[in-house]
């Protein structure tokens, strides 16, 4: 399959644009090669290309051979086998779900064994992810090295409203990434987790400044995200969905600085 | 007799040790808040660790007390209050001890760190600032929340709701609940120790059969604002935090008597370590200025004498709330245990 080098300049400076206001949390295992980005760029490109390869074989094999003998289940196996994986994660989550979203749209193609034209575009759609988050951890990289990136941390909480809003975004990434990935119980649990543990804790300040906002809020984290990710729409729909509640965010956030800047003070 | 045990204790010169005389003059005279003014400047360096709470709000005070104390310097390790409470039990079993100070958002929190015998005694002229039924030996409550039933002034008048908590469930009025709330499970532990394991869980039962759920108390109180259910069970903050924001929201607060339904918790501070710099840090929380920050900023309940309770609330001396040790409701785990068996969690 033809790699799109054409793409990922594209792909490059679109990352750069919205790089500078992601910087995950991660959670679970992940290696701290995630702290020395520039020192893995090598072992990162490698990678791309190998799992570029690898599903290239499988759509190969599928072409000449059928859909049982590509084993599209292998799809997940060669994505979690590289440390990429984890570089993207922390880096740059939406990304992260776009790939998972082409994995899954090469397997469920070859599963439901469309024309093989239909699996290439799956396959064009997932290197155009895999390249735009090549160029996103290279920008990383170099933010990193700059020291302008925080280390990547498992446990520090935001400590203002304004970064929680922040961090409140990060985490709907996340739960179209686990969406993408075919984990809807964590992706609900994401939800669920998120409006308890950081939003309920600064809607009670937002309400003060618009009570419309908040209740449509409310009803984005306990209605209407829950019910687009049991209702096993598509990942757009979900995505559509996060996209709409980050907008709202970020009014939120406008709000909040605006009545921050104006609270009297302590002493 | 509160009084005068007071001014004895503050005639005894080792409580006042930390305290400038004007300080010790103020407090003689009033029993309530002090000026930030009257207080001795903090030097030296503390670890506190802070149980998550007021949306940055708890931020902004300790930001004010470094800013205003240059020779002080705050360590904060932040996290979920029970967690960190956990966190200090295991540290102290492991022989060793980080924190010098933990403020934690609910008081059940501070009743397991002084359950384990780590919190160390507080002066009396530190606890007297505090109303009767707040004052502890071992540990402050800083600002308070009353369990309030916020209702549709739509639907209903003050009048029609009960002024028992166990005799909602037979109101017939629809009610909004967030059982999965912690502020929520504090009130039935409250319940538990006030009226007994077998009529709490036949209150949940009947309860269950007439509430709807929802998974916060804002949103509990959005609810009976737009009229869904006619009452609710929430803190009383969420209702005047969506009345500043909404004055014509149709919901009010209402109070029952004498029960857990009017419960006032707190959050509340404790000194791990020994020293005047722990004790002299909190004093900064009880002054007039931080109650009153937090006051108006935060909708919380001043229990320090003498500041004003935030706006739309009417005064704790006209509410009757329970008498209750706060630590008492560090006691959880029968709640949790009894909700689920009664399947309301």
């Amino acid at each position: 399959m033809k790699v799109l080098l054409r793409n990922c300049h594209k792909a490059l400076l679109t990352a750069s644009l919205m790089l500078a206001a992601v910087q995950a949390s991660a959670n679970g295992a992940i290696g701290e090669h995630v702290n020395h980005l520039q020192d893995n760029l090598g072992e990162y490109t490698e990678e791309v290309n190998w799992v570029i390869g690898k599903i290239d074989t499988m759509v190969d094999t599928y072409e000449a051979k059928g859909a049982k003998a590509a084993e599209s289940a292998q799809v997940i196996e060669i994505w979690e086998a590289v440390d990429f994986h984890a570089a993207i994660e922390t880096n740059y989550v939406p990304v992260y779900a776009s790939i998972w979203q082409g994995l899954y749209g090469v397997k469920e193609a070859i599963d439901a064994e469309k024309p093989v034209e239909d699996v290439w575009a799956e396959q064009e759609k997932l290197e155009q992810s895999l390249w735009q988050a090549l160029g996103a951890v290279k920008l990383a990289a170099q933010y990193q090295q700059r020291g302008l990136l925080d280390e990547i941390k498992t446990t520090a909480g935001p400590t203002t409203p304004i970064a929680t809003l922040d961090e409140v975004k990060q985490r709907l990434d996340r739960v179209v990434a686990k969406y993408a990935e075919q984990l809807s119980e964590e992706a609900t649990s994401i939800v669920h987790d998120t409006y308890l543990n950081l939003f309920e804790g600064v809607e009670g300040a937002l309400i003060e400044q618009d009570a419309k906002l908040v209740e449509e809020l409310e009803k984005d984290f306990n209605v209407t995200l829950p019910k687009a990710i049991s209702g096993k729409g598509s990942v757009d729909d979900v995505r559509g969905v996060v996209s709409d509640m980050q907008a709202k965010l970020d009014r939120a956030k406008e709000l909040l600085k605006k009545a921050e800047s104006e609270r009297k003070d302590v002493f | 007799m509160q009084r005068r045990t007071f001014i004895q204790a503050l005639a005894g010169a080792s409580l006042l040790g930390s305290l400038p005389l004007a300080a010790s003059r103020a407090l003689a005279a009033t029993a309530g808040a002090l000026s930030v003014d009257d207080l001795p400047p903090l030097k030296g360096e503390l670890t506190l660790y802070l149980g998550r709470g007021e949306g940055g709000l708890y931020e902004n005070v300790l930001q004010a007390i470094q800013k205003r104390n240059p020779d002080f310097t705050l360590n904060i390790r932040r996290g979920v209050t029970a967690a960190l409470a956990n966190t200090i039990v295991a540290e102290a079993k492991a022989g060793v001890r980080r924190a010098d100070v933990f403020w934690a958002v609910d008081s059940g929190a501070i009743g397991l760190v002084n359950d384990a015998g780590l919190a160390r005694k507080l002066p009396a002229d530190l606890t007297g600032q505090l109303k009767e039924g707040f004052r502890y030996d071992n540990w402050s409550p800083v600002t308070g929340r009353i369990r309030t039933l916020p209702y549709n002034t739509g639907k209903l008048s003050a009048d029609q709701i009960p002024d028992s908590v166990m005799a909602l469930p037979d109101s017939g009025l629809s009610i909004g609940w967030a059982p999965a709330y912690a502020s929520f499970q504090s009130f039935v532990t409250a319940m538990r120790l006030l009226e007994g394991e077998k009529a709490t869980g036949e209150w949940l039962k009947a309860m269950n059969k007439r509430g709807k759920n929802y998974a916060g108390e804002l949103g509990v109180v959005m609810a009976v604002e737009r009229g869904e259910v006619d009452v609710g069970f929430a803190n009383h903050y969420y209702t005047l935090r969506l009345k500043a924001g909404k004055p014509d929201a149709k919901v009010d607060l209402a109070f029952t008597k004498n029960d857990a339904g009017c419960l006032v918790n707190a959050s509340g501070i404790l000194a791990l370590s020994e020293g005047e710099l722990p004790v002299n840090f909190i004093r900064y929380l009880l002054t007039r200025e931080v109650q009153s920050y937090l006051a108006s900023e935060a909708y919380e309940i001043p229990l320090v004498g003498g500041v004003a309770p935030p706006e739309g609330l009417p005064s704790l001396a006209t509410i009757s709330p329970p008498k209750m040790d706060l630590t008492r409701l560090a006691d959880l785990r029968p709640t949790l245990d009894l909700m689920r068996s009664v399947g309301v969690l």
